[in-house]
């Protein structure tokens, strides 16, 4: 208890020490002219990386040190190598955190390079991720690497049984069917909703013709599409059709059959076929339900992007440039089943030749990035989460909990 | 030459520990309390210029953060579950294994210690799986006897008691040890002499023992007051203080506050406040504190 208990003072000595050493470097420790350039890449696929930049180390004569970060140590990471000021070179940024840290001045802005680079231009890379799509405050400070989206998990034998043909393409249908299968019995239900995950509310909005950003830029939650997804994510838990329990698990909750249908990435289809190989035809993907106006879902990758202070850029681009090429995002996709960002590379016929894919693929179509709040994760994201679970978990008063979102989330803006 | 040294020699023997001290208790401190004035955040972090001064506008933002207040409430429940819950267990724990030394019974000190000294990380996935609503042992002990699951971590307010017994689990060994040799020191003769005058053991135990084990009780009641009130570890752990910041601490507050959001001076002014009412309790311990009981 005693040891992390120091919390309470461990921020502000962070903070003093962080002040202390930024005040001693400059350069930043890990970027020394002749030596390797140092990536962070994103969770557990440090090993497949290295193995991706190999032909590009042996080509440039320049040697790659790859660093694999925890998702959930990122924030941590990130607040020590900005107070020390010393970082990699080159970093994977999912785009829920790019905001984060772009603010925090990470990033270096690419706009005068992009154009000695014309493979990292935007045209090159799907729609809606990349230039202007993803810039903060204007400036360019990342581009796209992989891609990653939201379709419909369902156990088609579970919904055959129960009469259902076809997995729901729309909302309503949606919530029918999970009625349809909570009804199987005592313990049983019919779609599965993350507790932790924010950016479903906005997708569901998205679908109903809405945003959560308003003309002006500022977060705006009071709209009628708004409160239809929030009628839409709080009628699956009144009917019963969502498990409540905080610690669900979503793959044994889909191969078990207690949960039949969710919307997840496809890191799922790989759960399910490397822990249940034998329901291999059993399940399928589907695009994303539709709401009241359109089917919509969620661009979910990660950018690639430079240190600010790094004294590799030329380097560092080169490496992005290499790693944009379709075949390289295609070689990335074999070896860590990420998908490809480079339009060529997902129009790439051998790759979309798996009906899975094709799915996905089809689905990016209508994928969108969640809009660039500040600290969407532990602000807006919270403050949501909060409000729609206390309402559906907690039995909260509908119209309290949405005017404490509305209030709390007021003043914040995209721009 | 010899005054001099007997003047300067006590000097000595402290200097490292308050050295120690100060570089890692009183300047953090003192920098959590300039900070709180600021408005700190990360950009400040990566260059001093981006920080400004912001008078006492933290302390009025903490103090109608309805946030801050759960997280207060919070702790002030687990205080009041969890103090005299582990003062209580390790008490009688540590009565029950001093009646006999053993074997046995020097096997099961050992064995009421572990709890203590095993990492909280393994203690947190072990009892995550227990609580497990889907397919913890807890549940499953349930469904034997034909009882619905139960929804340990999940309930807000079941998650507090759930969070908190893991910490008393946690929590007691250290104090069993520390009254175990409280109780060594307890005089057999005081002992002897009331069996001889035929008082039971219960009497013996409730007039002799617990009168002389006065200083440790309080030892023990201080220490782990202000352990409680910096409560982290757990509810980090096990349901990063959720569901709905149930068991959000006033500890897990002040760190997301800090690392997750980036708010450094708003943090530190938290941090001020948690400092000032952990000094207040324990002032008040102190003052409250009667003169032990001398035989």
């Amino acid at each position: 208890m005693k040891s992390y208990a120091k919390a309470a003072i461990a921020a502000a000595t962070v903070a003093a020490l962080g002040l202390a050493v930024s005040g001693c470097t400059s350069g930043g420790g890990a970027t020394a002219d002749d030596g390797p350039l140092t990536v962070w890449i994103m969770g557990d696929s440090g090993a497949n990386f290295e193995q991706l930049v190999a032909p590009w180390v042996e080509e440039s004569g320049t040697e790659v040190e790859v660093v694999a970060i925890p998702w959930d140590g990122i924030d941590e990471r990130l607040t020590t190598a900005v107070a020390s000021g010393s970082g990699p070179d080159v970093l994977q940024v999912g785009l829920s955190k790019l905001r984060t840290f772009a603010d925090a001045g990470a990033l270096l802005a690419l706009d005068d390079h992009l154009d000695d680079h014309p493979e990292l231009a935007a045209e090159n890379f799907a729609a809606g991720i990349a230039g202007e799509a993803s810039a903060v405050a204007g400036e360019i400070v990342s581009v796209p690497w992989v891609s990653d989206t939201r379709v419909l998990f369902t156990r088609t034998d579970i919904l055959a049984e129960n009469g259902i043909d076809a997995p729901p393409a729309t909302w309503e249908e949606l919530r029918a069917d999970a009625k349809t299968l909570a009804g199987r019995g005592e313990g049983q239900y019919g779609y599965y909703i993350p507790q932790w995950d924010s950016p479903l509310p906005v997708v569901m909005t998205w679908s109903n013709g809405g945003d959560i950003i308003d003309a002006d830029g500022n977060v705006d939650f009071d709209t009628p599409e708004f409160n239809e997804a929030v009628d839409l994510y709080t009628g699956l838990y009144a009917d019963g059709s969502v498990p409540t329990n905080g610690d669900f698990d979503q793959t044994q909750g889909f191969i078990s059959g207690v949960a039949p249908m969710l919307i997840s990435g496809p890191y799922l289809s790989k759960s399910i076929a490397d822990s249940a190989p034998e329901l291999e035809g059993k399940w399928n993907v589907s695009m994303a339900p539709e709401g009241s106006a359109s089917a919509a879902s969620l661009f979910a990758g990660s950018n690639l992007a430079v240190w600010h202070n790094s004294t590799r850029v030329d380097d560092s681009l080169d490496l992005l440039e290499y790693l944009s090429e379709p075949e390289t995002q295609l070689e990335w996709y074999a070896i860590n089943g990420e998908l490809p960002t480079n339009v060529d590379a997902l129009a790439d016929e051998e790759f979309l030749s798996d009906p899975l894919v094709q799915v996905y693929a089809d689905q990016l179509g209508d994928a969108r990035i969640l809009p660039l709040v500040p600290n969407w994760d532990g602000g807006v994201g919270a403050d949501l989460l909060t409000a729609l679970n206390s309402i559906a978990l907690n039995g909260e008063d509908r119209d309290t909990a949405l005017q404490a979102l509305f209030d709390k989330t007021a003043e914040i803006s995209i721009n | 030459m010899s005054t001099a040294t007997t003047k300067v020699t006590p000097y000595v023997f402290v200097t490292p520990a308050m050295l120690l001290l100060i570089a890692f208790g009183v300047l953090p401190l003192a920098v959590a309390l300039v900070v709180s004035f600021t408005d700190m955040d990360i950009s400040g972090l990566a260059n001093w210029g981006n920080v400004e001064f912001a008078g006492v506008d933290n302390y009025q933002r903490l103090f109608t953060d309805p946030d801050f207040w759960q997280a207060f409430g919070n702790t002030a429940f687990f205080v009041l579950i969890g103090v005299p819950s582990v003062v209580l267990v390790s008490l009688a724990v540590a009565l029950l294994l001093a009646r006999s030394n053993s074997r046995f019974y020097r096997a099961l000190r050992s064995f009421y210690f572990i709890p203590a000294i095993t990492g909280i990380v393994a203690i947190a996935l072990v009892w995550g799986y227990l609580y497990n609503t889907q397919f913890g042992l807890f549940n499953w002990l349930l469904s034997l006897v034909g009882m619905p699951p139960v929804q340990w971590l999940s309930d807000p307010l079941l998650a507090k008691f759930s969070v908190a017994f893991v910490a008393i689990w946690r929590g007691t060994g250290l104090n069993i040890i520390i009254f175990l040799a409280a109780l060594q020191g307890v005089p057999k003769e005081y002992t002897e002499a009331a069996a001889l005058d035929g008082a039971s053991s219960w009497r013996t135990t409730r007039s002799i023992v617990i009168p002389l084990l006065r200083f440790a009780i309080f030892f023990v009641t201080v220490t782990t007051m202000i352990a409680w009130l910096q409560f982290f570890d757990e509810p980090f752990v096990l349901t990063d203080g959720g569901p709905l910041g149930a068991t959000t601490s006033m500890s897990i507050f002040l760190y997301k506050e800090g690392f997750r959001l980036n708010q450094f001076g708003y943090a530190s002014a938290g941090s001020v406040v948690l400092f000032v009412v952990i000094a207040l309790v324990t002032v008040l311990q102190l003052k409250l504190r009667r003169p032990d009981v001398e035989y």
